[in-house]
C-alpha cells in the first residue's frame, strides 16, 4: 500500500491587469518587522502577534465603561456551512476575514462596508467527499497580500487592495489524499507557512513554506518520518500511512529566526497495541514526529529541535494547537504551549521542558512528569470495549481555539474542558484507494466525567506554574478563542451564543451580549479612526460543536449549522 | 425533519470500482466488513457503531427507507456527510443497510 505524498508546487500566476507588482504601495507595508512591532490598532497575524498573546493593548474599552458596549456593525457572509471558525485580521483600519469555502472579505473596520470579496472556485466534487470541510480558520497578511488556504489543497494570495488573485499554488494532491488546508497561514520574512489538515488520514502530513512574492514552494517539512532514523520509530513501515500534518498556524521566535509549529496525531487515530506499543499494534514505536512541537529554521525549514508531547499518541491528543506563548520572566525565556490532552507544556526557547501542568481536571489518559515531560500511567488500550471512560473527550481538554495572555496581569486566560468518552477499540485497515479515507480505529460515544457533568471553564492561570487565580464555569464547554485587553478585560464568546466580558483581575462578569448563535472561532480588538472595536465571529456546526445538540439539547437543538455572522462592537457613548 | 447521515468507506481496496454504482452488475458480491467500516470512518459521526446519535443521527431503528439511505450514502449532504458514491458499490451499500437494520442496543 505504498503511498507517495507528492508536493504539487504548481505556481499559477494569475494575470491581474498588467504585471504583478511585488509589493503594493500601502500606508506602511506589512512585513515581519511590522508584525513584530505589534501596533495595538492592528491585528496582523492569527495569534495577534508572533508571541501568540491574543492580547490587545487598547484601553478605550475598559472595565469601567464596558457596560456601554453595543453592536457597531454586522457582516453576514452567507453560505456559512459548518459555521464561522476564523480569526479576523485588521491592518490600517481594514478588517479581513474568511468564511466557509475560503471566501475572503475585506471590510471597512469603522463602517462595515465591504470593500471587496473573493470566492475561490473549489473542487466541489472533492469537497462533497470530505469530512473536515468546508470551513476555514483564517488568513494571513504580508507584503500587500492576503493569503488563504483551501480544502482542495491550494494556497492563494490576493491583492490586499483589490481582492484580485496574485498567485494560486497547488500544494496537496487532495483528490487522492482527501486532506487540504483549513488552518490559517503564518507570514514570516517573505514566506507563507501553512500545515496540512489531518492526523487520522493515512497520509504523510506536511508543513509548507511558499514564497510570498512568487507563490513558489521554498521548503516543505514532512511530519511523518522524514529521515531514515525517524522511519525506525514506525514499525512495519507504518510511516507510509502515518497521518500527521499541522492543522493550525504556529508561532515565530524572531531572535533565533525559528518557526514553532505543532503536529497532528497519527493514523490510525487509536491503536490496539496495548502497553507494548514499541513492538505491537498498528504503528509500533514512538512515531516521530506526530503530536510534537517542532522548531524549524524559518529560512530553510530544517529541524532545529523538537519535543514529542505524546509519544505514540493513541488518543488524538495532538500538538497542533497553534499557541506558542513567548514569555520572558526573571531572565528566562519561556514558550508555553497547550496540548489537546489538557496539559500545558512550558519550554525554554529550544523546547526543553521546564514544567507541565494540567488545565483540565479530568485527565486519565496519562500522567506527565512536570520536570521531564515524560508520560507515566499511560492508557494504552487493546482491541475491545474499554471498561473505563477515557478523559478528556476526543474534542480535547483544550480545543483548538486560542487562550489569551495579558502581560499587565501576567495571567493566561485559557479554556479547559471536562468531558470523556466511551470507547471500543477496533482493528482497522488503512484505505488509500481510490481516495484516502479516515482511519479512526474505534467506535466512541461522548460521556460525562466519572464524578460529575460535562462542563467547561475559563481559568486565569500563571502560565509558567499553572497556579489558578480565578475560574469561571460554563454549562457547556466554550469552543471559541479568548481575548484579553489593556482595559483590564477578558472576553469569552460561549457556545450558546453569548459574548461575556470579565474583569481580568477578579473574574467578575461585567458585560454580556447575545450574538444569536454559538461561537467557535476568533475574537480580536482593533482601532479605526481613533475608535476601538471588538470583532467576533459567530456560527456553530464544526467538528466539536456537532456533538452539542445530542449531548446538551436545549438551544443547541435548533442552532443552525450553516449560518454565521461577524459581529463588531464599540462603545455606544 | 432530521436528515439521516451515514459515514462509510470501502474496507477492501480491491473491491473498489470507479464505475458508477448504478452501472454495476446486480450479482456483484460485497466483501465489506461493516463493523470495521464504522470503526474506520463512519464512527466519527455515528457513535457506538450507529447505535446512538453523535455528530450525525442515530442509525439504529431509523425510520428512513432503504432508498433514502442508499441515496444519502452515495451523494452525502453538504456540510454534514461526505458522498461515498465513488467508493462504494450497490452491493456494499446494501450490506451497510442490512447492518443498520440489524442494529441492536449493546448488551451490558
Amino acid at each position: 500500500m505504498k503511498q507517495k505524498q507528492r508536493t504539487l508546487a504548481l505556481s499559477l500566476t494569475v494575470a491581474v491587469g498588467t504585471a504583478f507588482a511585488a509589493s503594493t504601495a500601502m500606508a506602511q507595508a506589512i512585513d515581519s518587522k511590522r508584525i513584530e512591532a505589534n501596533n495595538p490598532n492592528d491585528w496582523l497575524t492569527y495569534h495577534g502577534s508572533y508571541n501568540s498573546y491574543h492580547y490587545s493593548g487598547l484601553t478605550q474599552i475598559n472595565a469601567k465603561n464596558v457596560k456601554d458596549l453595543s453592536v457597531a456593525w454586522i457582516h453576514i457572509p452567507g453560505h456559512s456551512t459548518r459555521g464561522l471558525q476564523s480569526m479576523p485580521l485588521v491592518a490600517d483600519g481594514v478588517l479581513y476575514y474568511s468564511g466557509s469555502y475560503s471566501r475572503v472579505f475585506a471590510i471597512d473596520g469603522a463602517t462595515g462596508q465591504v470593500l471587496w470579496s473573493y470566492f475561490p472556485e473549489l473542487d466541489d466534487a472533492l469537497v462533497a467527499r470530505q469530512t473536515h470541510s468546508p470551513y476555514n480558520r483564517g488568513v494571513a497578511l504580508g507584503e500587500g497580500k492576503v493569503f488563504v488556504g483551501t480544502v482542495d489543497g491550494r494556497l492563494i494570495a490576493l491583492d490586499m487592495k483589490t481582492g484580485k488573485p496574485v498567485w494560486d499554488t497547488k500544494l496537496i494532491d487532495s483528490q487522492k489524499l482527501t486532506i487540504g488546508f483549513t488552518g490559517a497561514p503564518l507570514y514570516v520574512n517573505g514566506e507563507v507557512v501553512i500545515g496540512s489538515q489531518g492526523g487520522e488520514w493515512p497520509v504523510r502530513g506536511m508543513i509548507y513554506a511558499v514564497d510570498a512574492t512568487t507563490g513558489k514552494l521554498r521548503w516543505d517539512f514532512n511530519t511523518i518520518a522524514p529521515t531514515d532514523e525517524t522511519k525506525k520509530t514506525w514499525g512495519n513501515d507504518s510511516w507510509r500511512v502515518g497521518g500527521g500534518g499541522g492543522w493550525m498556524p504556529g508561532g515565530y521566535d524572531a531572535e533565533t529566526n525559528t518557526i514553532w509549529w505543532g503536529t497532528s496525531n497519527g493514523a490510525p487515530l487509536y491503536d490496539w497495541s496495548g502497553p507494548d506499543w514499541m513492538h505491537n499494534g498498528a504503528r509500533p514505536g514512538t512515531n516521530l514526529y506526530i503530536s510534537s512541537v517542532l522548531g524549524l529554521d524559518a529560512a530553510s525549514g530544517k529541524l532545529k529541535f523538537f519535543h514529542q508531547e505524546n509519544p505514540h499518541d493513541v488518543w488524538d491528543f495532538d500538538s497542533a494547537v497553534g499557541e506558542f506563548l513567548m514569555i520572558d520572566r526573571a531572565g528566562q525565556k519561556y514558550v508555553v504551549h497547550p496540548n489537546k490532552g489538557g496539559y500545558i507544556f512550558v519550554y525554554d526557547r529550544s523546547a526543553n521542558v521546564k514544567n507541565v501542568w494540567p488545565i483540565s481536571h479530568n485527565i486519565n489518559y496519562a500522567k506527565i512528569d512536570p520536570k521531564t515531560g515524560e508520560l507515566t500511567d499511560r492508557r494504552d488500550m487493546t482491541a475491545g470495549k474499554q471498561a473505563e471512560v477515557l478523559c478528556p473527550h476526543i474534542s480535547g481538554g483544550v480545543s483548538w481555539n486560542a487562550g489569551s495572555y495579558d502581560p499587565k496581569t501576567g495571567l493566561y486566560y485559557k479554556i479547559g474542558n471536562e468531558w470523556c468518552m466511551h470507547l471500543e477499540v477496533v482493528k482497522t485497515t488503512p484505505v488509500t484507494t481510490p481516495q484516502v479515507q479516515l482511519n479512526i480505529g474505534a467506535n466512541f460515544t461522548i460521556a460525562p466525567p466519572p464524578n460529575g457533568p460535562i462542563y467547561g471553564h475559563l481559568d486565569a492561570r500563571d502560565p509558567i506554574t499553572g497556579q489558578t487565580k480565578w475560574e469561571v464555569r460554563f454549562p457547556e464547554p466554550p469552543l471559541a478563542s479568548v481575548l484579553s485587553t489593556g482595559g483590564d478585560l477578558v472576553f469569552v464568546p460561549d457556545a450558546r451564543g453569548t459574548v461575556h466580558a470579565y474583569d481580568a483581575t477578579t473574574g467578575k462578569e461585567l458585560w454580556n451580549h447575545g450574538d444569536g448563535t454559538g461561537h467557535q472561532g476568533g475574537i480580536i480588538s482593533y482601532a479605526a479612526h481613533g475608535k476601538q472595536y471588538v470583532a467576533v465571529v459567530a456560527g456553530f456546526g464544526g467538528m466539536a460543536s456537532d456533538d452539542y445538540a445530542p449531548t446538551f439539547g436545549g438551544v443547541f437543538k435548533s442552532m443552525p449549522r450553516d449560518d454565521g455572522a461577524l459581529v463588531v462592537y464599540s462603545l455606544s457613548k | 425533519m432530521k436528515n439521516l447521515t451515514l459515514c462509510s468507506v470501502v474496507a477492501i481496496a480491491a473491491m473498489v470500482s470507479a464505475v458508477p454504482a448504478m452501472a454495476q452488475p446486480a450479482d456483484q458480491a460485497s466483501h465489506l466488513d461493516v463493523n470495521q467500516l464504522f470503526a474506520t470512518t463512519c464512527g466519527w459521526c455515528h457513535s457506538d457503531g450507529g447505535r446512538v446519535a453523535g455528530k450525525g443521527p442515530q442509525l439504529m431503528n431509523t425510520k428512513r427507507s432503504d432508498d433514502f439511505i442508499r441515496y444519502r450514502i452515495k451523494h452525502g449532504k453538504e456540510g454534514a456527510m461526505p458522498a461515498f458514491g465513488s467508493t462504494l458499490n450497490d452491493a456494499d451499500i446494501d450490506k451497510i443497510i442490512q447492518y443498520i437494520r440489524a442494529l441492536k442496543p449493546e448488551q451490558p
